[in-house]
């Protein structure tokens, strides 16, 4: 490629010209990287003045109060920040050892032929729409839960205080296992991405030193990908706080703080989805906007956490993720 | 190489062609090109060019979906079902002509208007208990009960009292499952309206309104949400609007009226509470907040019952401005009429309840007083007005 070029008949005609190009093809795309940083802020400005109504109400009595009350127009964010953080504690609990054991299954253990098949069904997985997964939610796993899943752990856990409750499928406890199936493919894909960029060297060192696989897995390999596994399930954890059709479907709608994973419940998200369109008044439109804003905080600093890690790594690792 | 290129775009000229003409021939018997047949939409012609926009009500949106499609040809009104509240919401804030809603205004939406708001009810609707019992085919509820259920107080589908009201009925040993709207919903309004008048205590701990604070159960999205989900959920009750049970072939239970019989509802005891109920109708100005004709008198009549109404502003000018043509004020005027007279007709198929006539009288009325720049709105329906 960088072998010269032919001299040209006419050198400064061209060059002019793709100087002008240059000069307008800089534009273009500055602008659209403004563009994009305008709407940025053009959002959070209007989340910022269409709160204000809620702020002025509240103050930080809206960070901390547990009551949703429509009718008496008192509102409090407490129900759906903790529906929000319970829903998604439950699906990393459950999709991380899946995720994370998938990962490293596929990258170490597999045979080859299985490594890009199974690899790709798993991220098939992302790109089912969220509201079919809200639909088997409730029509297939919710009365799963019901029958069978909830009464059983009731009678063994029952004595914890936190299965307590009539046994209804629509809860913050299906609500979580389906948002468990839905991070899997983020945390997989990624994880996957970085225990393959684990240099060959660390493996053969430990094998050569007489490790098992199981040592060498545990020693050698996961341990070099440890932060880049956490990035992963931190961008797992930021879509499943953001989630909003599946959960709306499964979680059940309630406005009020949950008392055990039976307890029907609502994220900021499914707050949003449900109540905004159709809020009684100013003041409720105004504390909906606000929840919005506290939910995006949420997620800018999860974000921001698991983007600051999986950069470490990949540095650390020199980048080496095909 | 050449020629094998063209080839290439011979097949996938050959294979566009098939599918068009595969796509246009089904088109074709699924009856897509036959043009909107021309109901017959009365004397009414709207006037051309003055194309109007409604929002509001998901309860009245599949008449509202007939009526737009069949006055003027489908091209004069165009009504988004974006709920009762968000209806309000838009012609408070004028971006469009006139709101639905299930729900009266309250004071403070009254106060929020930029002008004098007129109440318009349009149809009426009947709202039923709907549940899903395994065995149990036809169930009695009464006020009472009903405010037990929601109230968390009877929680188990075999005890006394619901067993009182269906002697000879195999109630199950089994917890109920108790079902919401979790959006803001005139069908919630209607529905925590009876239980309001049907107990104090849940008038004074819960009361009425588009979204309250429900004391036990589970909320789910829309009409068509709850009614799917009793439908496919064992041992759960929730409400929706008569027309999305018969729609949707779940299971509902009669009621008991004031005259002490228990009725199934249907779109014949609807109208006729609606008619016995007889209520004094507030002018089309005034104070619509406490109009009620739940629990009818007659014999047959069914007790949840509810006016859907209509919004909009009686000094159209004055409201607008200059964002509303003369034209757009006759088309709103004219379709208002249409909708009240002519347009009841569409009501008993998608089992709705016609009005009854002495509130289209007071309609017709109210739609005559509406004016723009100062004199009243001429309309094409030859109305009695």
């Amino acid at each position: 490629m960088d072998r010269p070029t032919p001299s040209s008949p006419t050198p400064r005609g061209p060059r002019r010209s793709r100087h002008w190009g240059d000069l307008i093809f800089a534009g273009l795309v500055g602008l659209g990287g403004a563009g994009v940083l305008v709407l940025v802020f053009a959002i959070l400005g209007v989340l910022l003045y269409q709160s204000g109504l809620s702020f002025r109400a509240f103050g930080w009595q809206f960070v901390i109060g547990t009551q949703w009350d429509v009718r008496d127009n008192i509102y409090g964010v407490v129900p759906f920040v903790s529906g929000t953080l319970i829903t998604s504690a439950i699906a990393l609990v459950i999709g991380f050892p899946l995720a994370v054991g998938s990962a490293i299954f596929l990258t170490t253990q597999a045979p080859r032929w299985m490594r890009g098949p199974v690899g790709t069904v798993i991220e098939l997985l992302a790109a089912i729409p969220s509201v079919v997964y809200g639909f088997w939610g409730l029509y297939v796993l919710g009365p799963y839960m019901r029958t069978n899943v909830e009464p059983a752990l009731h009678r063994y856990l029952g004595w914890t205080g936190a299965f307590n409750g009539p046994a209804t499928g629509t809860d913050i406890l299906t609500a979580g296992v389906i948002l468990a199936v839905m991070v899997i493919p983020t945390i997989s894909a990624i994880s996957r991405e970085t225990l393959a960029a684990v240099p060959i060297s660390q493996r053969e060192a430990a094998l050569s030193l007489g490790a098992t696989n199981w040592e060498t897995t545990r020693v050698a390999i996961v341990p070099y990908a440890r932060s880049g596994i956490f990035g992963a399930t931190i961008l797992g954890l930021g879509r499943a706080l953001g989630e909003t059709m599946a959960v709306t479907m499964t979680i059940g709608n309630r406005d009020a703080v949950p008392t055990s994973f039976f307890s029907q419940g609502q994220t900021i998200a499914s707050l949003i989805a449900n109540e905004l369109t159709n809020s009684n008044g100013p003041l409720q439109y105004s504390a909906i906007i606000e929840a919005g804003l506290i939910l995006l905080f949420i997620s800018l600093l999860v974000n921001v956490l698991a983007r600051l890690l999986l950069w470490r790594v990949l540095r650390v690792t020199g980048g080496s993720t095909e | 190489m050449k020629r094998q290129q063209s080839k290439a775009w011979m097949y996938v000229l050959v294979a566009v062609v098939v599918v068009v003409v595969i796509i246009v021939a089904a088109g074709y018997y699924a009856g897509w090109f036959k043009g909107s047949t021309t109901n017959s939409s009365g004397t009414c012609a709207p006037p051309s060019g003055g194309a109007i926009k409604g929002a509001g009500s998901t309860l009245v949106y599949p008449l509202m979906f007939q009526w737009e499609s069949v006055y003027g040809g489908g091209t004069a009104v165009n009504y988004a079902s974006v709920g009762s509240s968000a209806g309000i919401t838009d012609i408070t804030q004028k971006t469009v002509q006139f709101g639905a809603s299930d729900a009266p205004l309250n004071h403070a939406q009254i106060a929020a208007a930029p002008g004098k708001v007129l109440t318009i009810p349009e149809s009426a609707g009947g709202v039923v208990p709907i549940y899903n019992v395994a065995g149990v085919p036809t169930l009695n509820f009464n006020g009472s009960v009903l405010v037990q259920i929601y109230q968390g107080t009877i929680n188990n589908w075999n005890s006394t009292p619901l067993q009182t009201l269906n002697p000879g009925v195999n109630l199950p040993n089994a917890a109920i499952s108790v079902v919401y709207r979790a959006d803001g919903s005139g069908t919630t309004f209607i529905w925590t309206s009876y239980l309001s008048l049907e107990s104090s205590a849940w008038a004074s701990s819960v009361g009425k309104g588009t979204m309250v604070m429900f004391p036990v159960g589970s909320g789910q999205a829309k009409n068509a949400g709850v009614a799917g989900y009793v439908q496919k959920t064992p041992d759960t009750i929730g409400y929706v609007d008569l027309n999305y049970a018969l729609n949707g072939g779940v299971a509902f239970g009669k009621v008991l009226n004031p005259a002490g019989h228990y009725v199934l509802a249907s779109v014949n005891n609807t109208a006729s509470a609606l008619k016995d109920a007889n209520p004094t109708l507030p002018a089309g100005s005034g104070d619509w907040y406490n109009v009620s004709v739940l629990n009818a008198p007659g014999a047959g009549d069914y007790p949840i019952t509810s006016l859907t109404y209509v919004f909009v502003y009686q000094d159209l000018s004055g409201v607008f401005g200059s964002s509303l043509t003369q034209t757009q004020a006759e088309t709103l005027v004219d379709f208002l009429y249409w909708m009240v007279t002519t347009g009841q007709s569409y009501s008993a198929q998608l089992y709705y309840v016609p009005l009854p006539a002495s509130i289209v009288g007071a309609d017709e009325t109210t739609i005559g007083s509406m004016t723009f720049g100062g004199s009243a709105v001429p309309n094409s329906c030859g109305s009695s007005v």
